[in-house]
């Protein structure tokens, strides 16, 4: 029913050459081709159920629930009950491993404030060994949330410190300083989120729906602390060393291809306990509390002691402040 | 009742030709399986099997798209001349333009879907089911922006070329207006662009006034180049009609752009370098090395020189009136704004880190991998529009339903009244 | 400053005044005003003085109370709670009630010696008792030496279970901040206000610290170095760092 293309419209006049077939057995042999790989591809997506076992298939229907809801944060109460209660059960049947993941709120009245002691501090890297083991960090990749740097005495500036030592400390003439996610009061990263994956809780504490982050990094290009991490590969932790003790924004398990950082171990901290940082320095360099309480140990450092925070020009207002003795 | 005769016919005229035609699809279409293989790898083991890492989170993906961006920007610049200024130059040369804002946009489409960790949580963006946090977010800006100019750069050839291949003249009133939006949004896509770095003060290395002029500077640089490049092997390989005109205008444009993008490279320059303070640093990282770090100081300096080469080239008359050196001095040109858009710009941007620590960045072979298929993608789309659209231009494929159809003939332009003293035409060999 | 024996600086004097003038000991779970005995023998008990004219916020009064029940780490806990002119709020200060954790020099290791009165059967010990001739060589007096101290500076001769300050009166083991305070009334603040050293529990409710010497060992009080846990890998390419 078409008509043949006007003359003089044809293909140009064909070399005699292999390349120059006519174009219906072309089209018939990549049409069929196409249809083979396709029915390959086809095949192997959808194996008949019965050919899956109990198991798999639960976990293939956990999967997709998983996959298909949508931003914690506008999710209700039933909603997160059902995500968590997936995800439990998920560690529970992939890993063997027993999670109980909390979905605790903010305190009412609380904002948490760190301050850090570069006097006291050492250079031990207890608070990066008790991060590890608490949040569940990468054991393959070495992820660690905290950085401790040597710095020289007589400048604070990190152009000019070593995240790399490894040498008996203190050293003579340098100082030590660490950095961590400093849950900024204005955070740039929850700006330049596309997909809304990261937010700001009401207790200050900047927190990632790890199922809802797209992988685009532009948060880890805004931060100017440098305190995101992605998952590059699959995270692994022995199922022993795992921490059971796990909030949905924080320490639970993590995939590939998402973003993570320090929540303030938000896991203990909305229960009252302080981060495993703070808990575990041996020099009580690290001193945590409510800044919105005027009793706590975090004003009192900072009405009485002289603090500076990194970058205080970007106005991010970090909630992360330094002294000295 | 055209459109699937236009289709059919589309299909035959992408699938037949001679003999390079067909080599050259092989191998585009050899190179795209080659990525897609490499993309598999990526896709089973995650983003790991790139370069990446947490201090250069952003590499050889991020470069490319930022590149491409500005030339599909660029593409669309010519056509404000060509409908604007009714110069009929241009008007031949402007589907091919729109080709290659198509194609380009496709690459940096498939260079973001690449660089996601997530991917098939890509639908988390879309506003509805997901959730697109504009206005805040400059990247959820440029989602809709490039989404929005591909759409109008699909639909405005397809309207003119689906006209001319029913026989039609296309009305200026239904598309007119919507040339004048896409002109703009050619505009906007590059500034928001630039401002999705440039809005970041962790980063001192972007964070200037001048990132988004510069990219718009850089862009007509590029991408009249390419081009001045396609329209030439267009010229000779088929029987499409390529203007003098057309390729002198846009070398003039190249050249003009290739002058205000040294001044502005020379004005970061002086302002990164005058004080050695903090903001130079990434700088100093990339033109001179630092701490015995020093893997991109051969490209930049290969594309200063590049640049300036070719830009002084372009400046002289005779050499850009000759094909035999413009079109040499435009691939010169196009590769040195791809070393110091793409890889000059990204990636010193993490190098050293907001906490001074230096990591470097070298792309591995999967990178590589995806990175040629999606090049090869991107060529391969643009061919086949071109190859589907210079038929129905030059009248030799109508629709069959057509009542009266047009002879088939060879159109020869009309050259417009020479508006320079550059009268003489285009040497071609 | 150098700290030379018999000749206190007036800072140190009017801190030690202020504190021994203001110490107190409570029984467990007595009401605020109750002064008991402190649980050592033969020592005074100080009368509650509350001084008026002491700032919110200085060292104004340090109670322990021992606390019931405790499940905690430490062994013998004491709540301490700090006492300003604010008298209406009772038990919470302007620094809250801080719970003191003291092991009992739970820091050295060479604690083997104590209670001193296994050896000093209640008897006066002279400096230069040397019938068991190495019993306290393992001790290197660095701190006391700084200062121009001796033994009998910190440690009580007549009671040789306690500590002695400088105004003369005898404190338990437990509290040798007390002791500490003396000089290092800026630590002193800075630890009761929650700058210096840490809790032991969690950031909300009550706190638990630990006294000066589980952390400092007296004679010897400067952390000691270590090596630091690995540092991290920076990796080119490939993956994290």
């Amino acid at each position: 029913m078409d008509r043949p293309d006007r003359p003089g419209s044809g293909p140009p006049p064909a070399e005699a050459s292999l390349l120059n077939k006519p174009v219906d057995r072309r089209r018939a042999l990549t049409v069929l081709a196409g249809a083979a790989v396709a029915g390959v591809q086809a095949l192997n997506a959808c194996r008949p159920a019965s050919t899956l076992s109990e198991e798999q298939r639960e976990l293939k229907l956990l999967a997709w629930r998983e996959y298909i809801k949508g931003n914690y944060r506008d999710m209700t109460e039933a909603e997160r009950a059902e995500t968590i209660a997936r995800l439990e059960r998920q560690a529970l049947v992939e890993r063997g491993s027993a999670v109980t993941i909390q979905s605790t709120g903010a305190q009412p009245g609380v904002v948490f404030g760190y301050a850090f002691n570069i006097s006291k501090c050492k250079g031990f890297r207890s608070c990066v060994e008790a991060c590890i083991n608490e949040n569940n960090l990468d054991r393959n990749a070495d992820t660690q949330y905290i950085r401790i740097f040597e710095i020289e005495d007589g400048v604070v500036d990190l152009d000019h410190a070593d995240a790399t030592f490894q040498h008996e400390v203190p050293a003579e003439g340098h100082f030590y300083l660490g950095t961590q996610c400093f849950q900024c009061a204005d955070p740039p990263c929850v700006k330049v989120c596309p997909v809304g994956a990261t937010w700001q809780e009401p207790d200050g504490i900047t927190v990632i729906d790890y199922d809802w982050c797209i992988g685009c990094r532009y948060c880890m290009a805004a931060c100017p602390y440098w305190a995101r991490r992605f998952n590059w590969s699959a995270p692994e932790v022995p199922v022993p060393e795992v921490n059971p003790n796990q909030h949905y924004l924080g320490n639970r398990a993590r995939k590939t291809g998402v973003v993570e950082k320090c929540t303030f171990c938000i896991h203990r901290t909305r229960q009252g306990r302080l981060p495993a940082c703070a808990e575990a320095c041996p020099t009580g360099a690290r001193v945590f509390g409510n800044l919105l309480d005027p009793d706590s140990e975090i004003r009192w450092v900072l009405e009485h002691k002289r603090v500076f925070r990194l970058k205080e020009d970007l106005k991010t207002e970090p909630r992360f402040w330094y002294f000295s003795d | 009742m055209h459109l699937k005769p236009f289709l059919a016919s589309a299909l035959r005229s992408a699938t037949s030709g001679g003999a390079r035609y067909h080599v050259w699809m092989g191998l585009l279409t050899l190179v795209m399986l080659a990525g897609a293989w490499a993309y598999g790898i990526q896709l089973r083991d995650g983003l790991g099997v790139t370069g990446l890492s947490d201090h250069v989170s952003w590499g050889l993906y991020i470069s490319n798209f930022t590149f491409l961006v500005g030339l599909a920007a660029a593409a669309m610049m010519l056509v404000l001349p060509a409908y604007v200024f009714d110069d009929v130059d241009f008007g031949r040369a402007v589907l091919i333009a729109e080709g290659v804002a198509v194609a380009a946009l496709v690459m940096c489409l498939l260079f973001v879907v690449v660089d996601i960790g997530n991917p098939l949580a890509a639908w988390h963006l879309m506003p509805g089911i997901g959730f697109l946090n504009w206005p805040r977010s400059l990247l959820a800006w440029d989602v809709v922006v490039l989404n929005g100019y591909l759409a109008l750069n699909l639909a405005i050839p397809f309207y003119i070329l689906y006209s001319h291949y029913r026989g039609k003249r296309p009305e200026r009133k239904k598309y007119l207006p919507w040339m004048y939006i896409a002109v703009m949004w050619a505009v906007s896509i590059h500034l928001v662009t630039a401002f999705l770095l440039a809005g970041l003060p962790a980063r001192p290395y972007w964070n200037t006034a001048l990132l988004g002029p510069r990219f718009l500077a850089s862009a007509f640089t590029a991408g009249p180049a390419f081009v001045i490049v396609l329209l030439w092997v267009i010229g000779r390989e088929t029987r499409f009609p390529v203007a003098e005109g057309a390729i002198r205008k846009l070398a003039v444009i190249t050249t003009v752009a290739a002058q205000i993008n040294l001044v502005m490279l020379l004005s970061e320059l002086f302002y990164k370098f005058y004080s050695p303070t903090h903001h130079g640093i990434n700088a100093r990282y990339l033109f001179f090395g630092l701490d015995g770090h020093h893997a991109l100081v051969p490209w930049i300096w290969t594309a200063i020189a590049f640049n300036i080469l070719a830009t002084a080239g372009l400046m002289i008359h005779p050499l850009r009136r000759n094909t035999r050196w413009l079109i040499p001095a435009c691939v010169v040109l196009f590769v040195s704004i791809w070393i110091e858009k793409g890889i000059g710009l990204v990636i010193p941007g993490f190098v050293p880190s907001p906490l001074g620590e230096i990591v470097e960045y070298v792309p591995t072979l999967v990178e590589l991998g995806v990175t040629a298929g999606v090049w090869a993608t991107g060529l391969f789309v643009l061919t086949v529009l071109v190859k589907v659209a210079i038929p129905i231009e030059l009248g030799e494929v109508r629709s069959p339903h057509v009542e009266e159809p047009r002879p088939a003939r060879v159109t020869r332009p009309r050259t417009t009244r020479p508006r320079y003293d550059e009268d003489r035409p285009v040497r071609t060999r | 400053m150098r700290f030379r024996g018999g000749k206190p600086m007036l800072h140190s004097l009017l801190a030690a005044g202020l504190l021994s003038a203001c110490v107190e000991d409570d029984s467990p779970g007595t009401g605020d005003d109750a002064t008991v005995e402190p649980g050592g023998p033969a020592t005074a008990a100080a009368a509650p003085v509350r001084d008026d004219s002491l700032e919110p916020g200085t060292l104004g009064s340090v109670r322990a109370i021992p606390v019931v029940g405790w499940s905690g780490p430490g062994g013998r806990p004491f709540e301490v709670a700090l006492r300003t002119r604010d008298r209406e709020s009772g038990h919470a200060r302007r620094f809250g009630t801080i719970t003191l954790r003291t092991t009992l020099r739970g820091g050295t290791p060479d604690l083997v010696q104590y209670p001193c009165t296994s050896c000093h059967l209640g008897r006066t010990v002279a400096m230069k008792d040397t019938r068991i001739g190495d019993a306290h060589q393992n001790i290197q007096p660095r701190h006391p030496a700084l200062l121009g101290a001796v033994c009998s500076t910190c440690h009580s001769p007549s009671a040789v279970d306690m500590l002695t300050l400088r105004t003369g009166d005898r404190v338990d083991m437990d509290q040798g901040y007390r002791l500490c305070a003396q000089c290092h009334f800026a630590q002193a603040e800075a630890w009761a206000s929650g700058a210096h050293g840490k809790r032991l529990d969690g950031w909300q409710g009550r706190r638990v610290v630990m006294g000066c010497s589980d952390c400092h060992d007296p004679h010897r009080p400067a952390p000691l170095p270590r090596i630091p846990f690995r540092a991290p890998t920076i990796q080119r390419g490939g993956g994290h760092d």
